[in-house]
C-alpha cells in the first residue's frame, strides 16, 4: 500500500478541518471541528510510529488522543454557556474569511515553502518535502482565526490549531524527543485551563478593552 | 475528412437536440419521486415549439442589445458544443479553436452577454437577477475556472481530450486528491450554475430566483432562445463534469462505434440525474446570502487543489 498517499490524505483532511473550524459560526461545532482535527494528527502519528518504528511518536500520538481528543474538548465543552447548540458568534462573514485564509495560503506557498522549506528534507518521510507544507498552512489558518474572532473560544481555539501545526511539524520532519513533546503539551493544557477560567468572566473580547486601566 | 465530417456534425446536433431531453427526463423523475404525474419528458421540447411560433414583445427603451443576445448566447454554448469532449473523446473540427480555459471564459462571456442584456430591458426584477448574479458569480465563475485549470494541471495540458484521454488510461489518477476535490468544486458549481434546489428554486414566482430572473422581459422566440441555450448550458457542464471529471470512460472514437458513444451519453446521464435528484429532493434550498457561503467553499477547494497540484509537483 502506498503510505506516502495516504499521509497525504490525512494532511489534506487536517487542512480542511481548519478550514471547517475556520467557517463555523456555532462554537459547539468549532470545538468538535478541534476535535476531529487532533484525531486525525493522532492518527498520522500512529501511521508515522508505525511505519518508523518509533516508540516516540507512538506516546505522542497516545498523548494526543487523551490530551487534545477528549481533555481539551471536554474542558472547552464544559465552559460553553447553557443551550450550548445555539450559542453563536456573530459577525461572521464566511466567504471573505475564507478568501483571505486563501490569500494567507497562497502567502504561505510561494514565499515561505517555496524558498526555505522546500530544501528542507524530512526525516520521519525521506523525500517529500511537499508534506511539510500542511503545517505551515494549519499555522497560518491558526493564526488567522485568532485575529478574525472576538470569542475568547474562537482564540482558545486557534490557539491549539497553532499547537497542533507545531506538532504536525515536528512528526513529518524529524521525531523530537518525547520531552519537548510533552512541555509543548503542558503548555496548551495550562493555557486552556486558564483560559477556561477567563471564559467564565468574559466570553468575547472587544478591540482596546484589554488595554484600558 | 469524411469521418471527421461526421463526427462534428453528430457531435453538434447531438448536444443541440438531446440537451431538452434531460431536462424533461430530470422534470419528470422528479414529479415521479415526488409523487406527481409530471409532465411529459418531451414538455422542453414542447414549450421551446410553443414558443417559437408565439409573438415576440420587446419593452420600449431597450436597444439592439436586449433583442440579439439571446442569439449570440446560443452561438457561444454552440461554439462550446464543438470545443470540449461532450460526446466524442477524440478532437473535431472546431476543437483546436479554444482549449479549457477558453471554454471556461466562453461559458462567462455567454453569461456577461445575458446579464447585459436583462439591464437593458429596464425591469426592476430582471436588475434584481443581474445584482444577485453578479454578488455570486465573481466566485462562482471564479471557480469555474479554477477547476479546469486545476484539472489541466494533472496532465499539464490545457486540453480536455487529453486529460480524458489520460485519465482513461491512467486510471489511478482519478483518485488522486487534486482529482477528487476538483470534481467536487466542480459538482458544487454544476448545481450553482444549472441553478439546482440547494442553491435555487426555479420557477417565475419564486423570491430566491437568480437565473430566472434574467428571462423575465423575454417572450416569444427570444425566450425560446434563452431557454434552449440554458437546457444546453446545463448538457455542456453536466458533460465535461461526467466526461473529465467524473466518468472518463466508456465512449468510443473510431468509425463508426462512436455513435455508441449516444447511448452511452444518455447512461451517464441518467447516473448524473440520479446523484441530482437525491440531492434535489432530500435538500432544503438555503437562504439566498448564504449561497455566497456555499460557493466560497466551492472556490476554496479548487484554489486549495490548484496550489497543492502545482506544490507536489
Amino acid at each position: 500500500m502506498n503510505y506516502e498517499s495516504i499521509v497525504f490524505l490525512l494532511s489534506a483532511s487536517i487542512l480542511i478541518s481548519a478550514f471547517y473550524v475556520q467557517g463555523q459560526r456555532y462554537i459547539i461545532s468549532m470545538i468538535r471541528g478541534q476535535l476531529v482535527q487532533s484525531l486525525l494528527i493522532a492518527g498520522t502519528t500512529f501511521l508515522l510510529s508505525y511505519l518508523n518504528h518509533s516508540i516516540d511518536l507512538l506516546i505522542l500520538g497516545l498523548l494526543l488522543l487523551f490530551l487534545r481528543g477528549v481533555l481539551i474538548t471536554y474542558l472547552l465543552e464544559t465552559k460553553v454557556p447553557r443551550r450550548k447548540s445555539y450559542v453563536f458568534e456573530e459577525g461572521v462573514n464566511v466567504p471573505y474569511l475564507f478568501l483571505v485564509d486563501l490569500i494567507f495560503i497562497v502567502v504561505a506557498v510561494f514565499i515561505i515553502y517555496s524558498i526555505i522549506f522546500s530544501s528542507l528534507v524530512p526525516v520521519s518521510q525521506p523525500g517529500t518535502s511537499s508534506t511539510l507544507l500542511f503545517p505551515l498552512l494549519l499555522f497560518f489558518q491558526g493564526l488567522f482565526l485568532i485575529t478574525s474572532r472576538r470569542s475568547t473560544f474562537s482564540q482558545i481555539i486557534g490557539y491549539v490549531e497553532e499547537e497542533n501545526s507545531l506538532v504536525l511539524f515536528a512528526i513529518f520532519l524529524l521525531p523530537v524527543p518525547i520531552v519537548i513533546e510533552a512541555s509543548v503539551f503542558l503548555d496548551v493544557l495550562a493555557l486552556v485551563v486558564i483560559s477556561s477560567v477567563i471564559t467564565v468572566e468574559k466570553f468575547s473580547h472587544e478591540r482596546m478593552e484589554e488595554l484600558r486601566g | 475528412m469524411l469521418t471527421l465530417i461526421l463526427e462534428t456534425v453528430s457531435q453538434f446536433l447531438f448536444v443541440l437536440l438531446s440537451a431538452p431531453l434531460f431536462a424533461g427526463i430530470f422534470g419528470k423523475f422528479k414529479a415521479r419521486i415526488e409523487s406527481r404525474k409530471g409532465p411529459s419528458i418531451f414538455q422542453p421540447y414542447y414549450d421551446i415549439i410553443k414558443l417559437l411560433k408565439k409573438e415576440t414583445l420587446v419593452p420600449s427603451g431597450s436597444s439592439i442589445l436586449f433583442r440579439y443576445v439571446p442569439y449570440a448566447a446560443f452561438g457561444v454554448y454552440c461554439l462550446i458544443a464543438l470545443i470540449i469532449p461532450v460526446l466524442l473523446p477524440v478532437p473535431i473540427i472546431f476543437t483546436a479553436s479554444a482549449d479549457f480555459l477558453g471554454g471556461a471564459i466562453l461559458f462567462s462571456l455567454a453569461a456577461f452577454l445575458k446579464m447585459a442584456a436583462a439591464m437593458d430591458s429596464g425591469s426592476n426584477i430582471a436588475a434584481m437577477g443581474v445584482s444577485r448574479l453578479a454578488s455570486f458569480n465573481f466566485l462562482g465563475e471564479g471557480a469555474l475556472i479554477t477547476v479546469f485549470i486545476a484539472v489541466s494541471l494533472i496532465t499539464a495540458t490545457d486540453n480536455p481530450y487529453t486529460t480524458n484521454a489520460y485519465l482513461v488510461s491512467n486510471p489511478s489518477a482519478n483518485i488522486t486528491l487534486v482529482h477528487v476535490f476538483a470534481t467536487l468544486a466542480f459538482f458544487m458549481i454544476f448545481l450553482y450554475e444549472t441553478g439546482k434546489i440547494p442553491l435555487e428554486s426555479a420557477g417565475l414566482q419564486e423570491l430566491g430566483m437568480i437565473d430566472e430572473s434574467l428571462n423575465y422581459e423575454y417572450s416569444g422566440r427570444l425566450l425560446a432562445m434563452n431557454k434552449w441555450s440554458g437546457y444546453i448550458k446545463q448538457y455542456l457542464l453536466g458533460s465535461v463534469l461526467l466526461n473529465v471529471f467524473l466518468i472518463p470512460w466508456g465512449l468510443y472514437s473510431t468509425y463508426p462505434y462512436f455513435l455508441l458513444d449516444i447511448p452511452v451519453m444518455f447512461g451517464k446521464w441518467l447516473l448524473l440525474i440520479f446523484i441530482v435528484m437525491v440531492i434535489e429532493t432530500t435538500l432544503a434550498k438555503v437562504r439566498l446570502f448564504k449561497i455566497l457561503d456555499y460557493l466560497a467553499v466551492a472556490f476554496t477547494f479548487s484554489i486549495l487543489f490548484l496550489l497543492l497540484s502545482e506544490v507536489m509537483h
